[in-house]
């Protein structure tokens, strides 16, 4: 990648970016929430980490290459889960990913 | 002003992001070096666009040879949960500086959202705590990615081992949510959204609309619930129950 194109996407990308976490706070703040925003804003933090687990884990093509290989991050994500509810740690359950993906790819 | 007390609450609570972030940092400067970025660029991401989702597409989608609208325009889409996130941190900031509320919300991410949510609702937590939670974290997030874009590819640590770190961190925010039947409904359909948009090809929103199925399905379900309590007639139900598959199809 060139300066030239480096520079296009970083201040393309850093703009978009600070423009989506920057205005809806100003925009929203000092006013009464209605109560029917204030439940969908409730509802968007289990939605929005549950689109981020499902992009990384589910793609159309992913049984291609077999059971195996597809369930390995399942395996790895369900050890994950069990840690998470028990130590409601996110560096442990980083830890116990890495390291259940790393032993399963293995075997 | 700044208490020293803050400080150290603050970074407490950051500790295990910025593990998180060194773990994932690292394998993230080490791809953006293999597409022939220096240190210096990789710093200036980490500092002004600061997003390890979007600084892990940005190379991947370069490798395979998309096109810069392409890459800024995918990028861009998936970075739109922020606007979620700083949504919801608006009743936190109401009375607070104008400037102290700027930097807070453009230093979050997802996983100091994650922690900075938990936090206020526990109580005794603050803006200036939370900013500062933020600006830990990117200084774990910067060096990090300074650093594998210095190593280059010298460590060899296979790239989709070290990715599985930002899932896992994503799986823990995830089940830690409180699970109410709404919740729960947020985060199947949620899940059903993605998946539907990646199958038609969708794969740079996904993760917005999917998002946005999930809040709207948990949203008419909670009304319906309401309406039921209030005592409605089973056929307002059913036919509630049949837009809500038809908006999930227009969605």
């Amino acid at each position: 990648m060139s300066w030239t194109e480096f520079w296009i996407v970083l201040v393309c990308c850093a703009i978009t970016m600070l423009a989506c976490r920057v205005l809806p706070l100003f925009i929203l703040k000092g006013k009464e929430l209605p109560p029917a925003m204030e439940r969908a804003l409730s509802f968007i933090p289990p939605a929005a980490f549950a689109a981020l687990v499902a992009n990384d884990l589910l793609a159309p093509g992913m049984f291609d290459a077999g059971l195996w290989p597809a369930a390995i991050p399942f395996i790895a994500g369900l050890a994950v889960v069990l840690v998470a509810l028990r130590t409601k740690s996110l560096l442990w359950s980083a830890v116990t990913g890495v390291v259940a993906y790393a032993l399963l790819l293995l075997i | 002003m700044i208490k020293p007390a803050h400080i150290k609450d603050a970074f407490h609570a950051a500790v295990p992001i910025m593990l998180g972030y060194v773990a994932i940092g690292i394998p993230c400067g080490i791809l953006c070096n293999s597409i022939g970025l220096n240190a210096l660029q990789v710093f200036l991401f980490s500092a002004l666009f600061y997003s390890g989702a979007g600084q892990f597409m940005i190379p991947n989608m370069y490798l395979a040879g998309s096109p810069l609208a392409s890459i800024i325009a995918s990028v861009s889409f998936v970075n739109t949960r922020q606007m979620l996130y700083s949504a919801s941190f608006a009743p936190e900031c109401q009375g607070v500086s104008k400037r102290l509320a700027f930097f807070f919300a453009a230093t979050v991410t997802d996983e100091s959202y994650g922690v900075s949510t938990a936090k206020f609702k526990e109580g005794g937590w603050s803006v200036d705590r939370a900013l500062f939670v933020n600006l830990f974290s990117q200084s774990s997030w910067t060096l990090s990615n300074v650093v594998g874009a210095l190593v280059g590819d010298a460590l060899g640590i296979p790239l989709n081992i070290a990715a599985f770190a930002m899932t896992s961190i994503f799986i823990c925010l995830m089940v830690t949510q409180k699970m109410t039947s709404a919740n729960i409904i947020a985060i199947v359909l949620t899940v059903i959204g993605v998946y539907v948009c990646k199958l038609v090809g969708l794969t740079g929103p996904a993760i917005l609309i999917g998002a946005i199925i999930g809040v709207a399905g948990a949203m008419l379900y909670s009304s319906l619930r309401e309406r039921k309590a209030e005592g409605p007639k089973p056929h307002v139900g059913n036919g509630a129950a049949e837009e809500t598959c038809e908006e999930g199809d227009r969605l």
